[in-house]
């Protein structure tokens, strides 16, 4: 049985799925709900993704059918089928994707039969039940990607050898998203790749159409998007390989082999990109070596978030910035086969130093674990402390960071403290910009 | 009025005939309100709104010492998110030790739905009085849990002599009302029947009792009134209210946002309420009249030179202070009055639309009038009687069109591109469908500026002259980024999607 969450880091489906269409281009949801879920979720991600803000229907114009007690009592039907009739006629898209919150599921109202009358209309309209009773954020973006997998994308087309789709990361809960994309999508198209990201720059839902010519579908996570990879894999006869968010040069550099290698792309290929790749970073880098080794810049580190950027921002920490970090919290929920891919990503790293991992929900469990992760003062004379430190989390990690004086890097949901545009934490530009971030904290007073 | 001993207070559609769409001038408008042809209203479409669930946390979130249990699926309750920094950093203008905006959620999943949340309940509650010992643990109850029929005060009740916090359900499941601010009623209920108390041990109290100490006591009791608040107003804007008032001898006190438990006690030592906008306020001021004989008063909102004074005398009279707050009321209009020229002789005849909650937005347009504005228009989030002393301090508005609308962006992008004003005051939520019409935005709300009082009209007018000054980012926006309407929406009457019988 699941349990209450302290400071959920995470809205419901609806939300995921909400956000995710809200990354869709001239995609245009229909919410078949109370009249505040669409106006919390907004106000959940707007400020949580970093200002992500509601995009082209603009978050508070989102068309929602307000159901009130009269249609739980009566039924929510006909109040949808006017309100996807009148937002056909008002609001102009090129797709219309009926979502649903706990109500309309609660009192059995058939989207997808209402949804399918309107087949014959020029514009696609697709129902994807949405219930938040039954996951969060994470989960609504699995289920409108099945949904649109199953429903929207073209099937029967020929396959392209060089063709891939990328996705598992979930727009909004991962506010660099975009950035994200962008930086996967330049890497693979250096291997002669045509890349679908389906929410990342200059995307369009024709790619998403043709989203089946893909030889290989990339999940770039070990959770978010494995569900929709499957329903792609039956429906659309295209396999998968789940290769986790890289983050700085050596992580990179594994992702491009491996993807080259699931589609037998030459190791002369790969190694160019990579040299290319590796020799531009540390041209970057090497800026850096003097302040690092002048003034000490090596931390302990705390690193409190999903479980896509949590491996990897430890693993970058340690193996590349060649700091020590002490306490991995991933806030997920998570499953027992979940925990132990995600315990998998801690293993094998070049600096054979590792984390204590934790799997915990609750924003006020993340103190209660480092007693754990590092000994506490027993108010010995002399007394080795986790200092210097930094915390790379959320926003909820405040308080804590204040407490103990860590300088903060907020990175995952919620970063309200951020304005995010087109920044990136993947790929080689993702970990010069995670090494920039977390160096200007410790020169900021300089 | 006295629903306390209901679990749930009235909604507002029938407790104030309050509508939610409406489109004509403002003389259309007020008729229509006076004839009840308001509350029945609604849209064939709609867009998102916001519901009592989300309102009720804009007071909930800035209460000091508490914890919320948002009871509910994992989503309800999510944009407290938007609070997390600035809650704690205004509640540290009161409090420097106060902690930020904590919750939990109960995360009802689909096996509550059919077996229930209580239990869930009872262990959010339990682990919220022992992780963080609060004072109040506040339980706002969303949609699902009401559905399925979970007793929340029945747990409360059950918990509550095990916990050192005390326990207060708030009912505001969205799907009870269309009419949002029926939230502020659901939350001073819940304040009303948890927290407001005679208080047991008073800090001050005496071991021997001292005859002068409590007249003085009495004394200070006797010029003491409590202003109620509300979440969109700044500390600055207390500092203004408070200085009005302490002008004339009066000592204030503000609740209930930014207030701990015990402040709630000690506001029931107090010789008047006072209303800072009657569709927050009433429901909770008017049961402290019944439940504790406290008079009250609820008129207009203190925004606006008109406003302003006439708030002032109202107070001033009930503590027989009219000749003290009419000389500081003249002497503030004479410096103020002198110090708006150079404003006006810029914004003379400049049009502008206001959007937001209705009495705020009628008294702001007072501001704007003041300045030689124009008002094109009107936006409010819902219409009921407390918006009607606010319109007898304008300048003849009865043509001007107002549109009855909770959020509802189509209907106002389509006005703004009808009216043309040169500026929009609009509430947040939905401005950047607003920025895209290209125009200087004046936000008609903001927890750091000052709009009320006399200084706050000055602040107004300086950040008007400011924003209309470059509004170069919106109109880039505008040049760029399209809105989601067809282009056919535009010609079309605004208000083609309003049904006029539900």
């Amino acid at each position: 049985m699941s349990k209450f969450v302290d400071r959920p880091r995470y809205t419901c489906a609806l939300g995921g799925a909400l956000f995710t269409l809200r990354a869709l281009p001239r995609a245009i949801p229909v919410i078949h709900a109370s009249a505040g879920c669409g106006f919390n979720i907004v106000n959940a991600g707007n400020p949580g993704a970093g200002y992500l803000g509601g995009g082209y229907c603009g978050g508070a114009a989102w068309s929602s059918s307000n159901v009130v007690e009269r249609e739980i009592v009566f039924g929510g039907e006909d109040r949808l089928r006017e309100q996807i009739r009148t937002t056909l006629e008002l609001m102009d898209g090129d797709l219309y994707v009926v979502v649903t919150g706990c109500m309309v599921e609660m009192i059995g109202d058939d989207v997808k039969a209402i949804a399918a009358e309107f087949a014959d209309g020029e514009i696609p309209v697709i129902a994807i039940p949405t219930p938040s009773f039954k996951g969060n954020s994470y989960d609504g973006y699995d289920m409108v990607l099945e949904g649109l997998f199953r429903c929207y994308v073209t099937r029967g087309t020929q396959k392209r050898q060089n063709t891939v789709n990328v996705f598992g990361l979930v727009p909004g809960q991962d506010a660099f998203y975009k950035g994200n994309l962008a930086e996967v999508k330049r890497l693979l198209e250096k291997l002669g790749l045509k890349v679908n990201t389906f929410f990342g720059e200059g995307e369009t839902l024709e790619n998403l159409q043709n989203a089946s010519e893909a030889s290989l579908n990339i999940v770039l996570s070990d959770v978010y998007g494995i569900r929709p990879a499957l329903a792609f894999e039956e429906v659309h006869g295209t396999p998968y390989i789940s290769l986790p968010l890289p983050v700085g040069a050596a992580q990179t550099g594994k992702f491009l082999a491996a993807a080259a290698d699931a589609l037998n792309i030459g190791p002369d290929i790969v190694d160019e990109a990579i040299r290319q790749e590796e020799a531009r970073y540390y041209d970057y880098l090497e800026r850096v070596a003097d302040i690092y080794n002048d003034i000490d810049l090596q931390r302990y580190a705390v690193v409190v978030g999903d479980l896509n950027y949590v491996p990897a921002v430890s693993r970058f920490l340690a193996d590349e910035l060649g700091w020590l970090p002490k306490l991995a919290v991933v806030t997920d929920f998570v499953d027992e086969g979940q925990i132990e891919t995600i315990e998998s990503r801690f293993q094998n790293w070049e600096s054979g130093t590792y984390p204590l991992i934790k799997f915990d929900t609750d924003t006020s469990s993340v103190q209660r674990y480092l007693p754990q992760a590092w000994k506490p003062s027993a108010n010995e004379r002399y007394y080795d402390s986790l200092s210097p430190a930094v915390l790379v989390g959320s926003v909820f990690e405040r308080d804590l960071a204040a407490k103990y004086g860590f300088p903060l890097l907020a990175l995952s949901f919620p970063v309200t403290n951020r304005v995010v545009l087109n920044h990136t934490y993947a790929g080689y530009n993702g970990g010069l910009s995670l090494a920039g971030d977390l160096l200007s904290l410790l020169v900021a007073g300089r | 009025m006295n629903y306390i001993t209901a679990k749930t207070p009235p909604v507002r559609e029938d407790r104030l005939g309050a509508g939610i769409a409406f489109g004509g001038t403002c003389h259309e408008l007020r008729c229509a309100h006076r004839e009840g042809c308001l509350n029945l209203a609604n849209r064939a479409f709609s867009s998102t709104q916001g519901c009592q669930f989300t309102l009720s946390l804009a007071i909930l979130n800035t209460l000091r010492n508490a914890v919320i249990i948002m009871h509910g699926p994992i989503g309800c309750g999510g944009c407290s998110i938007s609070n997390v920094g600035i809650g704690q950093t205004f509640k540290r203008l009161r409090d420097p030790n106060a902690e930020g905006t904590i919750w939990l959620n109960t995360n009802l999943d689909e096996a509550d739905v059919i077996s229930g949340g209580e239990e869930k309940l009872r262990e959010a509650i339990r682990y919220a009085d022992r992780e963080f010992r609060p004072e109040s643990i506040l339980i706002p109850v969303s949609c699902v849990p009401s559905l399925i029929g979970d007793d929340v005060d029945a747990v409360a009740a059950e918990l509550q002599s095990e916990t050192a916090a005390a326990l207060i359900p708030v009912h505001c499941s969205g799907f009870k009302t269309k009419v949002m601010a029926t939230a502020y009623d659901d939350v001073y209920h819940g304040i009303l029947r948890g927290m407001v108390k005679k208080p047991e041990h008073r800090a001050d109290r005496k071991a021997v009792p001292d005859d002068l100490y409590e007249l003085r006591r009495k004394y200070a009791e006797s010029r003491t009134v409590n202003i109620l608040n509300v979440s969109s107003m700044s500390k600055p804007d207390e500092t203004e209210l408070e200085r009005l008032l302490t002008a004339i001898g009066l000592k204030v006190r503000f609740l209930p946002c930014y207030s701990d438990a015990d402040d709630f006690q000690y506001a029931l030592e107090s010789s008047l309420n006072v209303s800072i906008c009657g569709t927050h306020d009433d429901y909770f001021i008017e049961h402290l009249k019944t439940l504790y004989g406290i008079p009250f008063l609820i008129d207009t909102i203190p925004i606006g030179r008109k406003n302003t004074t006439r708030w002032l005398l109202k107070i001033a009279e009930h503590f027989g202070l009219q000749e003290e707050a009419q000389r500081l009321a003249d002497a503030e209009n004479r410096e103020l009055d002198k110090a708006l020229e150079s404003f006006r002789s810029e914004l003379q005849g400049k049009a502008a639309f206001l959007a937001g909650g209705e009495v705020r937005i009628i008294a702001t347009a007072e501001i704007l009038q003041d300045l030689g504005m124009k008002i094109v228009g009107f936006k409010g989030h819902h219409y009921d009687r407390f918006a009607e002393p606010i319109f007898e301090t304008l300048d003849d508005v009865s043509g001007v069109i107002f549109n009855v609308a909770t959020q509802q962006p189509h209907e106002m992008t389509n006005l703004v591109k009808q009216l043309a004003p040169d500026l929009i005051v609009s509430h947040t939520g939905g401005n950047n469908i607003t920025a895209k019409l290209g125009l200087p935005l004046l936000p008609l709300f903001g927890p750091t500026y000052n709009y009320m009082g006399y200084s706050g009209v000055f602040e107004v007018a300086r950040r008007i002259r400011r924003i209309m000054a470059n509004s170069r980012f919106n109109k880039k926006l505008a040049e760029h980024c399209p809105l989601p309407y067809k282009e056919s929406w535009y010609g079309s009457d605004p208000f083609t999607y309003i049904k006029k019988d539900g």
